[in-house]
């Protein structure tokens, strides 16, 4: 009802304002940024569509998957919204594959995207040679978040900046009472966990060719083994109470200094940020745990469904316009934690951890796909099965290794 | 007159220990249920009367220190879910809206299916029965898309029709079950006469079946205003966007992926979603075990 | 006169099928038509929208193949024996024990009722909360000085389900007690009489008259509770997600999760006939023997 009235209102507005003049773009757009910092962020790109003549009709589903699911069946009942949060995954490749989505390619030929965004954004979003979505943010889901305090309490000098240096951390941790790894263990999070060893143990070829080729080799190799053991390893330095925990509930244990370290994605600094805590003081960002180790780049982006109505086609170019404008994506990543997805914007707005993901992200070499981009969504939901059941059972490497190759190479 | 009143010491007789002490086992027992019983909702509505502040110190069973109805005001009327910071009191109406035809035709149907079933020999009415049961254990998931293509070529996909069609859908079981068992146990004679009489089949249905259905119906409309209410897949699927349920608003407030989470204002609206089935129990509670008890769900 | 009789019988069993018309429809179209869509989609290779080939058992091969579905099959059969079994003993205690002439009866009934108005998700997220070991009972025991107290029951893989059954059967158990305390009300006083004069104790009385005599009763509550436990999915998200590990999952969650996050519909549905052809075989039985069979040719 509120709804009705609000684009009555709209209507009405637009009727007296600009009466005569072109009627304004409405844009029905689907995502699931609820939460405080998510709703400021999307705000800014609402604020800026409407600004520009558009009219912003909010339909916001907590939840991923009920989000996408929602957008998914909206396509497919015939009723589709003007634009939808979504990935870049198996689903994307399928709902472009039945024709489902409109391409934007003139957009993105206007903006030169081929050059302006990191290669494995453009691979991820272009498909048969044609742009079928806007990138909005990036998002490496593989920081390690340390507590100052906790680390000082621990007589920890420096943050580790290998994976010999942060057992002995975690160890230090562990004597002097504290919490060493914050872990929510619920299954995204675990995984996120495993991703992190598979990166920082076994480096980008192994990311790479483990997830993307299915490599047998790799998968069998020694140190896929060894990214398996050190995961084990690291179940001694988790607390009782982890199962379930939220990320966010987890991210607490940090700011409370009950905790030393948490592997978690850019978007944690939110949480930092509302308790008034600052980079640098009371907390540090680490990129990884080698120096070359990759920046994975996850993220979210707008899809557009199909539509032949005109006024519907020009909101979504509009909308596209909108999303990747230099000055929108600053302050709107700015807000989300997460970093812009083109490298031609004003660096000196983002904070310590943001330009550092920016300056890593300029060397080609270091950037690497999501998971989520390298398998489809049921061979990753398999390898997100068998990474629980890892981590809460006494499963052996062997057996691991044997359910890894099954499940990726099947 | 029952057990009750013959385990139950009388007035005139002198109380034996062992009756004491088996009436101190009795009560003993119902307390403590009850207060198994009521544990959670003493937590919810506690939790809803704190700061955020107090919260954070742990005690989920402590009285509040100082009393504060803000989270309440705030789930009502100002808590946001992405752009729109209106509260649940938007969905609360559109539940409303859902709510009442929902409820009104799936019960009308239910009885009549009901009286069909029991009072005319119709061929094949038992194994459409059959049918209908065994659906009622699918879940629901697996209906979800074949429906959303059906709809979609009626036209009502993502409007009220479509999602009150649905509970209609997915109520039927019960429903029909319901007034099935209620109207087998029910006297012929009165239905006999009426045939009798020349009474069609409509008229017996409405001016001497339904007149009789009352204890059941109170029955089905507990059931159905609690399904219906809580409900949150089928409404999220089918309400369309101008339509969504409380329940769709509970979880964007109670579920956001990232931020602070408010536990005061997620008691708070839990609460508030959960009035209006927990008002229909608090209110019917008695005519739900009267109404079962005369005979609503004899086998 | 007799083919005066005949036309008018043909014409009022007309209006009994007319009126049986939506159900028929819905049978037909909302839910066999969706079984069947669903059983044909599980022999096809179909991920997030349907494909028309046929890959013969190979979604089943797989879905066998798959340690959490095997793992969510061996949890659905705990919770189902354990919920079911507990909620007919608790609600059934529960109904005599209120039935023995107990002051604040309403208040007593209510309180073991109300937790069926509220949703799954409520209850799941409560309870969650409460069994918590970092806020809730365990946190508030240690705090009173017993430091050396745990209930870790949800964050355990081995003791998750006792959880998930704690919390399904504070949710259900009353529903069985107002079915039962119904029956109860409903029993001839005379017959307690003849066995107090028999001098045949209470509880023989209760196992062996009286419980037989509510038979329909007990089955039409263990219906309905039966069909809450195999779509249950809402519980499971809210309270455990699963978790920890694949220790809770159970098959509607796997259906869903297949069928939307990880766009698999091929073995969701798969997975969806199974369970469809499990529930067959143990509910088919049950129900016809109860609802159709001696009944079906008399109705």
């Amino acid at each position: 009802m509120f709804h009705k009235t609000k684009s009555l209102a709209h209507t009405a507005m637009a009727l007296t304002i600009g009466a005569g003049a072109a009627h304004a773009q409405e844009a029905e757009v689907i995502h699931f940024w609820t939460s405080g910092g998510e709703s400021a962020a999307i705000s800014v790109i609402a604020e800026a569509f409407e600004e520009r003549g558009g009219n912003w009709v909010d339909n916001a589903i907590a939840g991923g998957s009920a989000a996408r699911g929602a957008a998914i069946n909206r396509i497919i009942g015939g009723d589709p919204s003007t634009a939808a949060l979504f990935n870049t995954s198996q689903q994307y490749h399928e709902i472009i594959g039945e024709g489902l989505l409109n391409d934007i390619d003139g957009v993105a030929n206007r903006n030169d995207w081929d050059n302006v965004l990191p290669a494995p954004i453009v691979d991820a979003i272009k498909v048969d040679g044609k742009y079928y979505a806007a990138p909005v943010n990036i998002h490496m889901p593989l920081w390690l978040w340390y507590s100052s305090d906790a680390l000082q309490e621990a007589g920890i000098e420096s943050p580790p900046e290998t994976m010999e240096e942060f057992f002995a951390a975690l160890d230090a941790l562990q004597e002097a009472g504290i919490t060493p790894l914050a872990l929510g263990g619920q299954r995204w999070q675990e995984n996120l966990l495993f991703s992190a060893m598979m990166t920082n143990v076994g480096g980008h070829d192994l990311w790479t060719s483990v997830y993307a080729d299915k490599d047998e080799a790799a998968i069998n190799s020694p140190e896929f083994r060894e990214v398996i053991e050190t995961f084990i390893r690291l179940k001694q330095y988790v607390d009782d109470a982890s199962p379930g925990r939220n990320w966010n509930d987890t991210t607490a244990m940090l700011i409370s200094d009950e905790a030393g370290f948490q592997f978690m994605g850019d978007w944690a600094k939110g949480e930092f940020k509302q308790a008034d805590q600052e980079i640098g003081v009371d907390y540090g960002c680490l990129p990884g745990l080698r120096a070359d180790s990759p920046y994975v780049l996850g993220g979210d982006v707008f899809v557009f469904p199909r539509t032949d109505d005109p006024a519907q086609i020009e909101a979504q170019t509009m909308l596209v316009e909108t999303i990747t404008a230099p000055d929108v994506q600053v302050s709107f990543n700015n807000l989300k934690g997460s970093i812009p997805i083109r490298s031609d914007v004003d660096a000196t707005a983002l904070d310590e951890c943001a330009a550092l993901g920016m300056e890593i992200l300029s060397d080609p070499s270091r950037q690497a796909p999501d998971a989520s981009q390298m398998m489809e969504e049921y061979v990753y939901g398999s390898v997100q099965d068998i990474i629980t059941e890892l981590w809460n059972t006494d499963m052996s490497v062997d057996e691991a290794v044997s359910r890894f190759d099954s499940a990726l190479r099947n | 007159m029952s057990v009750a009143e013959l385990i139950a010491p009388a007035a005139r007789r002198p109380v034996t220990s062992q009756q004491l002490w088996g009436r101190i086992g009795i009560y003993a027992f119902l307390g403590a249920m009850t207060l198994f019983f009521l544990l959670p909702l003493y937590v919810m509505v506690v939790t809803s009367l704190k700061t955020m502040d107090e919260i954070r110190l742990g005690q989920i069973f402590a009285l509040p220190r100082e009393l504060t109805f803000d989270a309440w005001k705030v789930a009502w009327s100002s808590a946001c879910t992405g752009l729109d910071c209106t509260g649940l009191r938007v969905g609360f109406w559109n539940s409303v809206e859902i709510l009442i035809p929902s409820v009104v035709l799936s019960i009308l149907l239910g009885a009549l299916n009901g009286y069909a079933l029991s009072f005319w020999k119709v061929r094949g009415g038992n194994v459409l029965f059959a049918c209908l049961l065994l659906g009622a254990f699918m879940p629901y998931q697996v209906f979800i898309y074949p429906l959303v293509r059906f709809y979609a070529q009626a036209g009502i996909y993502g409007s009220l029709p479509g999602v009150v069609l649905t509970h209609v859908i997915f109520g039927m079981p019960v429903m029909t079950l319901l007034f099935r068992n209620y109207y087998s146990g029910l006297p012929t004679e009165l239905f006999k006469a009426a045939r009798i009489d020349g009474a069609g089949f409509w008229m017996i249905f409405f001016t001497i079946i339904l007149p009789m259905s009352v204890p059941i119906t109170i029955v089905a409309v507990i059931m159905q205003v609690t399904a219906i209410w809580n409900d949150f897949l089928l409404g999220l699927v089918f309400a369309g966007r101008e339509n969504l349920p409380m329940t769709v608003q509970l979880n964007n407030i109670v579920n956001t992926t990232t931020g602070e989470r408010a536990y005061n204002v997620n008691m708070a609206a839990t609460i508030l979603t959960s009035l209006v089935p927990l008002a229909v129990y608090l209110g019917s509670g008695r005519w739900f075990v009267r109404g079962i008890a005369s005979g609503a769900v004899k086998g | 006169m007799q083919t005066a009789q005949l036309t008018w019988h043909v014409r009022r069993n007309a209006v009994a099928y007319l009126a049986l018309l939506p159900m028929a429809a819905i049978v037909v179209f909302a839910y066999l038509g969706t079984m069947a869509w669903s059983i044909r989609l599980s022999f096809s290779s179909s991920r997030l929208l349907p494909r028309n080939d046929f890959v013969g058992f190979a979604q089943y091969t797989e879905l066998f193949g798959t340690s959490r579905w095997l793992t969510s099959l061996e949890n659905f059969a705990f919770i189902a024996v354990f919920f079911l079994a507990i909620c007919f003993v608790l609600g059934t205690l529960l109904a005599i024990f209120i039935d023995q002439n107990v002051r604040a009866e309403g208040l007593f009934r209510t309180a073991f009722l109300y937790p069926y108005a509220m949703s799954m998700v409520v209850t799941g997220l409560m309870w969650q909360w409460i069994l918590n070991p970092d806020l809730g009972i365990e946190r508030t025991m240690r705090d009173m000085g017993f430091s050396g107290f745990v209930l870790d029951w949800v964050v355990n893989s081995n003791t998750v389900l006792y959880a998930v059954v704690l919390a399904t059967v504070w949710h259900g158990a009353g529903l069985v007690m107002a079915l039962l305390l119904a029956g109860l009300r409903g029993i001839d006083t005379d017959l307690w009489k003849a066995t107090r004069i028999d001098g045949i104790p209470a509880w023989r009385v209760y196992a062996f008259i009286i419980l037989p005599i509510l038979r329909p009763m007990i089955v039409t509550s263990l219906v309905l509770l039966s069909i809450s436990i195999v779509k249950m999915y809402d519980l499971i998200v809210a309270m455990t997600n699963g978790g920890p590990g694949n220790a809770s999952e159970v098959p509607a969650k796997f259906i869903m999760d297949n069928l939307f996050e990880r766009a698999n519909i091929g073995l969701a549905t798969a997975a969806s006939t199974t369970m469809l052809v499990t529930v067959l075989l143990i509910i088919a039985p049950v129900l016809y023997s109860q609802y159709l069979g001696k009944k079906g040719s008399s109705a």
